[in-house]
């Protein structure tokens, strides 16, 4: 080769490489700062301000890192190169705990926790001997598992479902057990979404209806509000996939429903068309994780109360339990300290039902 | 400041290039000098507590005193050469040089050992290792040292030697470089388009070894560690995973810096060879950390008398050599272990076996990958105690079974990896991209594809660091 080869060889590696080293850098220099990141749902890192104090413990330079981390470029399509590298290229069968089968994306939660299954049942124990003891309520218990229950015969590892609802059901002797992990499948879950699609929990709260004494209605309209879902695992595993269609469940007594929610003193509507402009479309049914909302139906006969002890998977169940109930109230104790129930609940001829996902209860260091 | 950040990837370096060719041969220098400190006191800004006072970037002034002490002890070295003031300048010189990192390095080491001794409880010291005092200290003790042996000139001009010293690119995780080596490009180096090449292509590689192969398999031995149903066959692929971390770990980083020396018109000496080809462990450490082995060698085993010795000497040697090459890793039993491990492997080899192992095809391989693997688990573990256990594990005796679906799905998970890892621990994937270049200059194609590659390379790797939160450097410990 000669030297005036070898030269020009240089020179195309070196422009290459230059151009895209200086427009990247450049890039990162003048790109404005963003608060949030949508599709990570968490707020970014901004510069770190100059101190002698961060600078004496080191943490000036680690902050800017985060905060170059952070505000980097196209940050959004880089992770997604990465999650595409690592599932199609490396063969890695999950990413950063997250896997995709048969287009439905989960989450790898193992192992079982024992102390956080005991931890739930004694924050719950708390409920009952504080509130429900003594009183004329009859109590429920559900658990709703996550997707990975569908993927067991895969080679995914996951918990074994049966300990963790024997362990629970120990640890709540004086509740009745519906069990309706049989009743769901893979694709009552949204794919890109932790949640259970409403549209397809009408047959599961009329079966829990049943196992209630109540009549819950089975008819409603189907309504689409967006074809372009994209859940929390969406943005988590950072493969690109295309947004699925969401629902919402409607019939006349769930438009006469009135909701009220406690935390802000404010009526509510059932589903809030704003949510699905916001960093969690999920929060469109019952306005997303509010400590204490009540739910009236003044259209039904009877009188019976029910109060449910829940996460967000009750948020789009409830309405349709709600059907079959004077009034229904949700509780969140990830929000409202349990030892304050008594101030905003008076517990007397109810229906109590603990509805709780396995996630929660793996992970129940939440529960207050 | 890591290379593989991007404070550093997309901040610092790209400024730095640009002063740095713009400013004319004289300010070279100078530019690098400064940069260097910046770049070393970005990730060394701590304060160090004096009489009570804390001062503010501490060991950044502690480092350029101990250069400040080998640059004026060089000048009376080479003055009273064969003197007894040169003799005793350069012990003086060695004794500061080891003063310091004995102090940061081992004062609490060797504290835990004699409160152990005495059965008292350890009041250890609140001090913190200095980033990179290993290796600026041995590349400040060769300069000395060559000095006084008359293999090199001292250093009239300051600049010249703090840039030596601080020179970022191998400040803090070496090769370690020796003054001989750049002596002459310290003065005059030239620069060039091929060399800048050169440079870029050695650079993007190191660091898609660091953030693509090592720091994945990094991310599996850590899932290893806490797996809830191990078995013997996930503690073997841990233990095959540590072993390789360590290998794209630390030689990506080497990459790196020789890719920068070659930017910046420097040609450091190379440290990885393909280890893990080796026939055997004298092989092995002729192509691992081979900057180093030198060091050893040249300032510490030759001047013991090396292999012309008797047996019993020549193993005392061997011995001494390979404490103190275990003890410049860290300052933990574990370190002076693996060391002696590799020492008595070399002592039997030199004494006993290594003309055997030249000859056994195949055995040779499977001894030598043994053996390294072994050695890095014990390398790898904080204790003892849990590199006993992480053995007992391997060969059946933690009362693991053979497999579980736990340690099937994250052997499985990173299998991939792990095959890329070993093939690209070979020579066979630098080959193989010798017959696609050759191939591709047939249709004057090489270049795209080279380019192709390596913006591939930078992007991805970009991709990882952008989104990853596993990022250690192992050798910055050192």
């Amino acid at each position: 080769m000669s030297e005036k080869e070898r030269r020009t060889k240089g020179i195309l590696t070196v422009i290459v490489i230059g151009v895209l080293f200086y427009g990247y850098s450049l890039l990162c220099l003048i790109k404005p700062s963003q608060d949030m990141s949508l599709s990570e749902r968490r707020p970014l890192k901004q510069r770190p301000e100059l101190k002698v104090e961060a600078l004496a413990s080191g943490e000036y330079s680690d902050d800017f890192e985060e905060y170059a981390l952070d505000q980097a470029a196209f940050r959004d399509e880089l992770r997604t190169a990465k999650s595409v590298y690592q599932s199609v290229i490396m063969r890695k069968l999950d990413h950063q705990g997250y896997y995709l089968t048969n287009g439905y994306i989960s989450r790898l939660d193992y192992p079982l926790d024992t102390e956080s299954i005991d931890n739930a049942t004694e924050r719950f124990r708390y409920i009952y001997d504080t509130y429900l003891a003594d009183k004329d309520v009859s109590i429920y218990m559900s658990i709703i598992p996550d997707k990975n229950y569908f993927n067991e015969k895969l080679l995914y590892p996951a918990y074994d479902y049966n300990e963790l609802v024997v362990r629970t059901r120990e640890g709540m002797e004086y509740a009745q057990y519906i069990s309706i992990m049989n009743t769901l499948s893979m694709e009552d879950y949204y794919k890109t979404d932790t949640h259970l699609r409403q549209e397809r929990l009408a047959g599961v709260a009329d079966f829990m209806g049943r196992e209630m004494n109540v009549s819950v209605d089975t008819i409603y309209d189907e309504i689409k509000v967006t074809d372009d879902f994209k859940g929390v695992y969406y943005s988590q595993f950072g493969f690109p996939m295309r947004g699925e269609e969401m629902y919402y469940l409607t019939n006349s007594n769930l438009e006469d429903m009135i909701i009220y929610d406690h935390e802000n003193n404010r009526q509510i509507s059932m589903y809030d068309m704003e949510a699905l402009e916001g960093n969690d479309p999920y929060e469109f049914y019952l306005h997303g994780p509010l400590s204490l909302i009540t739910i009236e139906n003044p259209n039904v006969s009877t009188v019976k109360e029910l109060v449910i002890f829940r996460d967000s998977f009750g948020s789009n169940i409830a309405p349709l339990l709600a059907t079959g109930y004077r009034k229904v109230t949700l509780v969140d104790i990830r929000y409202l300290p349990s030892n304050r129930l008594g101030q905003f609940i008076e517990f007397e001829n109810q229906d109590v039902l603990f509805l709780y996902s396995t996630g929660v209860l793996n992970n129940s260091e939440t529960l207050k | 400041m890591v290379f593989s950040s991007m404070t550093f990837l997309y901040y610092f370096l790209p400024a730095v290039l640009l002063i740095y060719f713009v400013v004319p041969a004289k300010g070279k220098n100078v530019v690098l000098l400064i940069s260097s400190l910046i770049f070393y006191g970005w990730g060394e800004s701590r304060a160090i507590n004096i009489a009570g006072h804390p001062v503010l970037y501490g060991y950044v002034l502690f480092m350029l005193l101990t250069i400040l002490v080998g640059y004026l002890s060089a000048l009376v070295i080479e003055k009273y050469k064969d003197k007894v003031t040169g003799r005793i300048t350069l012990i003086i010189a060695l004794f500061c040089c080891l003063l310091g990192l004995g102090f940061f390095k081992y004062a609490n080491f060797f504290i835990e050992i004699v409160a152990g001794i005495i059965g008292v409880t350890p009041r250890l010291l609140d001090i913190a290792l200095p980033i990179g005092i290993s290796f600026y200290t041995f590349q400040l003790i060769s300069y000395v040292v060559d000095v006084y042996r008359g293999q090199v000139k001292a250093i009239r001009n300051p600049i010249t030697l703090y840039t030596y010293v601080i020179m970022f690119p191998q400040l803090i995780a070496g090769p370690i470089v020796r003054y001989s080596d750049v002596e002459q490009e310290l003065s005059h180096r030239t620069h060039s388009i091929p060399m800048v090449r050169e440079g870029i292509v050695r650079f993007v590689i190191g660091l898609g070894k660091k953030v693509l192969i090592a720091n994945q398999l990094g991310a599996l031995v850590d899932v290893a560690k806490s797996v809830q149903e191990n078995s013997v066959t996930l503690s073997w692929v841990c233990a095959i995973a540590a072993a390789l971390q360590i290998y794209f770990d630390f030689s990506g980083y080497s990459d790196m810096a020789i890719g920068l020396g070659r930017i910046l018109g420097f040609r450091f000496p190379e440290n990885f060879d393909y280890p893990y080809v080796s026939k055997s462990i004298t092989e092995f450490w002729r192509r691992w950390h081979m900057t180093l082995g030198g060091w050893f060698r040249d300032y510490v085993y030759i001047p013991m008398g090396g292999s012309r010795v008797g047996k019993g000497r020549l193993i005392f040697n061997l011995l001494v050599v390979w404490s103190l090459t275990g003890l410049w890793h860290g300052a933990t039993m574990n370190f002076v272990v693996w060391g002696l491990f590799f020492g008595v492997l070399l002592i039997i080899e030199k004494l006993f076996i290594l003309s055997y192992l030249q000859k056994a095809k195949g055995i040779n391989h499977i001894y030598v990958l043994m053996a390294t693997v072994i050695s890095f688990v014990i390398f790898s573990c904080d204790t003892l105690g849990q590199a006993g256990a992480m053995l007992k594990n391997m060969f059946g005796m933690g009362g693991l079974s053979l497999m579980t679906k736990e340690s099937l799905y994250h052997v499985a998970s990173y299998g991939f990896t792990l095959f890329v890892a070993i093939i690209g621990a070979t020579p066979l994937v630098k080959k193989i991209a010798q017959r696609a270049m050759a191939a591709a200059e047939k249709y004057k194609l090489d270049t795209v594809l080279e380019s192709v590659v390596l913006a591939l390379i930078l992007i991805l790797s970009t991709a990882h660091i952008v989104d990853g939160s596993f990022n250690p450097f192992l050798y910055f410990r050192f």
